[in-house]
């Protein structure tokens, strides 16, 4: 189930909801398990099968370590035990394919792909488990007693399928005792309804015109408009999933629940390495403090920090998904750190701002070309196009056709993707008393206005992707 | 930015209402089986079992009625067309929002050109031209006729070069209406600004192309009976685009006093001496009302016609309103869909040794799209 979708926000959030705040608080944790079951079984229904084993084993691991990992070795076995299951379970499940016809494609061999569908969300719960036993081996959260509250933690619905990815030790205690206040659960809902009206307004309307260029002929694609391609998919992803992630900080919010932020308007980076600290912030310190750090990270040479950034992002790559296009977009990126670590960082800091702005804008719009397009000849023609300069038409009347049809969008897209919103708070805050009143009325007109509208969308909308289904 | 406490609980508590009421309401109101304006049937409730819960259809197609019977569903649509047309598009559905409040279909680049003229070479190979005249009409579409309504800036789609490649490449001689119609544009309305079909209009001066190539004198429009028949009519093209707020239609229909028409539908066994059924006229699909919607093959007999030649016409709806014109000419027409007669043409014509003149006629649109074509031999 995606969350914006009519099964989803007129039956299932507000059932839960109603029942989560009837029950007594010790039957909270046991509503919002069943709620996320049939979340999950609503799309998988067999595959939850598979979360259930991977929970239970992880929790029978921490209990395990809890009850004989007396000495650090013993730990450090059921560590291994419990990290590569994991793994093993996420390369079958997500690369057996991949394997498979990447070793055809190099060997010339005919082996037959198992043809296994992605469990949703099994990259997501299996970081998140992992993050549980790493930690319980570092001492820096205790063993889980309550099954019930760890099968919980990982199944949570609002950040089941698409994170963030929420580390146990940052949700332990919530877990046994939280507070529901109204304010909590009015916030949340207006926090969903930003993510809602993100996703449905604006998201899949830029996805809707990429998807219109990208299978555009090559004659009919002036290099402006396969530009204006690259920004609507960027513009897409970062709408979809920073929606998906406010959507679940929101509800994680109306539960009592706080999560991390996800997204910290990344498309504003002032070089590369500050895009990274921006998008997707639980993947990346995901990768930072269970990979990047124990392998040493920047203290062990200039040797072993460039091979440490090195598989860091060959890794990230490979994580977004079971396609090379993915590993090449994550070494594009390792790259990239690497220069900027090394060569050129401190004098792009010299630059004026917006000339840093520019720099990661346009390597992050490029970089998200790879991230599109799964197949390698389609990708190479698509970045051609992008830089037919001389012998390619530089824009056509089709793409003035596209502004004019999508203007209003991808302006307001531009405009939302910068720190607009947290300005207008500050400045909010800071009015007085009764114009603070009329601006409050105005804003919430204004919600009310697009929740009409968004759903308007969702009910005769047939376009409805979800991009990080797939990962 | 509700920095309001008071005004933000309400914001809250009226999204609340707003939620719930919508989805008692969806679950309580009584349930619609086709929706008018969309011109579709809506999704049924799904039948459960533990195949489809298990594979995840059963949910899926829980979805499409959740959407598909939602309160107010016509208005929630209209108001994202609506919306929509507001913030500029001038496409919406492959539709474009043209001038003179014209709904235009757009033209896809065809893919299909190949396999169309091998299917006509085929079908034309086996036909005796001492014997029998083939014609074949490709009538091009608003999106070439009226090209000078389209929205500044859309994507240029050329149906004449399609269509002169297709008729080079077949060799049957073409009949090509494009002049007569854009010498129309002048006359009236040539196109619905609805729906995707000509007007009778439209279709008068296709009929008169055919005329000039066959050296008939044509029936002039004064010497015609008209008739209005629905000022109400939303086409195709509205239900694509779903802004309710968008004129309608009007039908004009014409009779000749001089024909003595029987008509045969001979797949209902059906006989009437009329060329419409102006019961589709209260119906949501009015163009239907030309040659009672569709039908495999109908037999029209005119025992007043000017000659004693009989035409096989193979064609698409487009020609369901040019009939009228041509009844005249001909003691009898043997109308074939080929969408839907699966007998073959190629047998038919051998078997009706009385067929003088055949005329393929197909819009542009359609002939790529359809795969009906195929059937034609």
């Amino acid at each position: 189930m995606v969350f914006s979708c009519i099964p989803f926000l007129f039956f299932f959030l507000p059932l839960c909801m109603i029942l989560y705040y009837a029950v007594p608080f010790s039957w909270k944790n046991g509503i919002l398990l069943i709620f996320s079951l049939i979340f999950y079984a609503w799309g998988e229904p067999l595959y939850i099968l598979l979360m259930l084993f991977s929970t239970a084993l992880d929790y029978t691991n921490g209990r395990l370590m809890e009850r004989f990992g007396t000495t650090r070795c013993r730990r450090t076995f059921f560590l291994c035990c419990s990290i590569c299951i994991n793994l093993s379970i996420l390369a079958f499940f997500k690369y057996a394919d991949f394997a498979v016809s990447s070793i055809n494609g190099l060997f010339g061999t005919q082996f037959a792909q198992p043809g296994i569908h992605l469990p949703v969300g099994i990259s997501f719960y299996t970081f998140q488990t992992m993050s549980y036993i790493i930690d319980l081996y570092r001492g820096e959260v205790k063993a889980e007693h309550s099954y019930t509250a760890y099968l919980t933690y990982v199944s949570m619905f609002p950040q089941l399928v698409a994170g963030p990815i929420v580390r146990f030790a940052d949700i332990q205690e919530q877990l046994h005792s939280r507070k529901l206040t109204f304010e909590g659960f009015e916030q949340g809902l207006l926090r969903f309804m930003m993510g809602l009206f993100k996703k449905v307004l604006i998201a899949n309307q830029a996805g809707a015109l990429w998807e219109e260029i990208r299978i555009l002929g090559a004659a009919d694609t002036s290099v402006a408009t396969a530009w204006l391609g690259a920004l609507c998919f960027t513009l897409q992803l970062y709408f979809d999933f920073s929606a998906y992630s406010d959507m679940a900080i929101g509800m994680g919010h109306m539960l009592g629940f706080h999560y991390n932020e996800n997204f910290n308007y990344p498309l504003t980076a002032v070089s590369v390495t500050d895009f990274w600290r921006r998008w997707h912030i639980s993947l990346s310190t995901w990768f930072r403090d269970y990979v990047y750090i124990p392998l040493g990270g920047n203290r062990k040479g200039v040797a072993r920090h460039l091979f440490n950034i090195a598989v860091v992002w060959f890794l990230t790559g490979m994580w977004h998904g079971a396609s090379w296009n993915f590993i090449l977009w994550g070494i594009y990126y390792g790259i990239l750190l690497m220069l900027e670590k090394y060569v050129w960082g401190k004098l792009l800091a010299k630059f004026p701002r917006w000339i840093q702005h520019a720099y990661a804008f346009l390597i992050v719009v490029f970089g998200f070309v790879i991230f599109a397009i799964t197949d390698f000849g389609e990708l190479g023609g698509y970045i051609t196009l992008l830089f037919s300069f001389a012998s390619g038409t530089l824009a056509d009347t089709r793409f003035l056709w596209y502004l004019g049809n999508y203007g209003v969008v991808l302006v307001t897209a531009c405009v939302l993707a910068c720190p607009v919103y947290p300005w207008l708070c500050r400045k909010a805050s800071m009015l007085s008393r009764g114009t603070g009143r009329i601006l409050s009325a105005c804003a919430g007109i204004g919600v009310l206005l697009l929740f009409i509208l968004s759903t308007a969308y969702m009910v005769s909308d047939t376009y409805n992707p979800f991009l990080y289904f797939r990962f | 930015m509700i920095t309001n406490i008071k005004i933000r609980r309400t914001v809250v508590c009226l999204l609340c209402i707003g939620i719930l009421s919508l989805s008692v309401y969806l679950l309580a109101s009584p349930k619609k089986e086709f929706s008018e304006n969309e011109n579709r049937y809506l999704a049924k409730f799904p039948s459960f079992s533990a195949r489809t819960l298990l594979s995840g259809e059963y949910t899926e197609s829980l979805g499409d009625w959740l959407a598909d019977h939602f309160p107010q569903r016509d208005f929630f649509v209209g108001l994202k067309s609506g919306v929509e047309i507001a913030s500029g598009r001038k496409e919406i559905n492959h539709v474009y929002v043209a001038q003179d409040d014209y709904l235009i279909e757009s033209y896809a680049e065809p893919q299909n050109t190949e396999r169309i003229t091998d299917t006509l070479v085929s079908f034309y190979d086996k036909i005796d031209t001492r014997k029998v005249d083939v014609n074949l009409m490709l009538v091009p579409t608003a999106v070439t006729i009226y090209n000078d309504k389209l929205p500044a800036h859309a994507p240029l789609s050329d149906q004449t070069t399609t269509a002169s490649a297709i008729y080079d490449a077949c060799g049957i001689p073409a009949v090509d209406c494009t002049d007569r119609l854009f010498e129309g544009t002048a006359r009236g309305q040539l196109y619905y600004r609805t729906d995707h079909h000509w007007t009778t209009l439209g279709a008068y001066c296709g009929y008169l192309a055919y005329c000039d190539a066959k050296k008939m004198t044509p029936v002039s429009l004064e010497s015609l009976t008209a008739q209005t028949v629905t000022d109400t009519f939303a086409g195709t093209l509205y239900s694509k685009v779903n802004d309710y707020s968008h004129p309608k239609d009007t039908i004009t229909i014409y009779t000749n006093p001089a024909d003595d028409l029987t008509v045969t539908y001979v797949d209902t066994g059906e006989v009437t001496d009329s060329l419409y059924n102006l019961d589709y006229a209260a119906e949501k699909d009015k163009y239907s009302l030309f040659l009672n919607n569709i039908h495999p093959l109908v037999v029209i007999e005119n025992s007043t016609a000017a000659s004693q030649d009989a035409l096989m016409l193979i064609k698409d709806s487009y020609a369901n309103s040019m009939v009228p014109f041509l009844a005249h000419h001909y003691k009898k027409i043997y109308v074939l869909d080929t969408r839907y007669y699966r007998d073959g043409p190629s047998s038919f014509l051998a078997e009706h040794g009385d067929i003088t003149d055949v005329l393929l006629l197909y819009n542009m649109n359609t002939l790529d799209g359809d795969t009906g074509i195929r059937g034609i031999y």
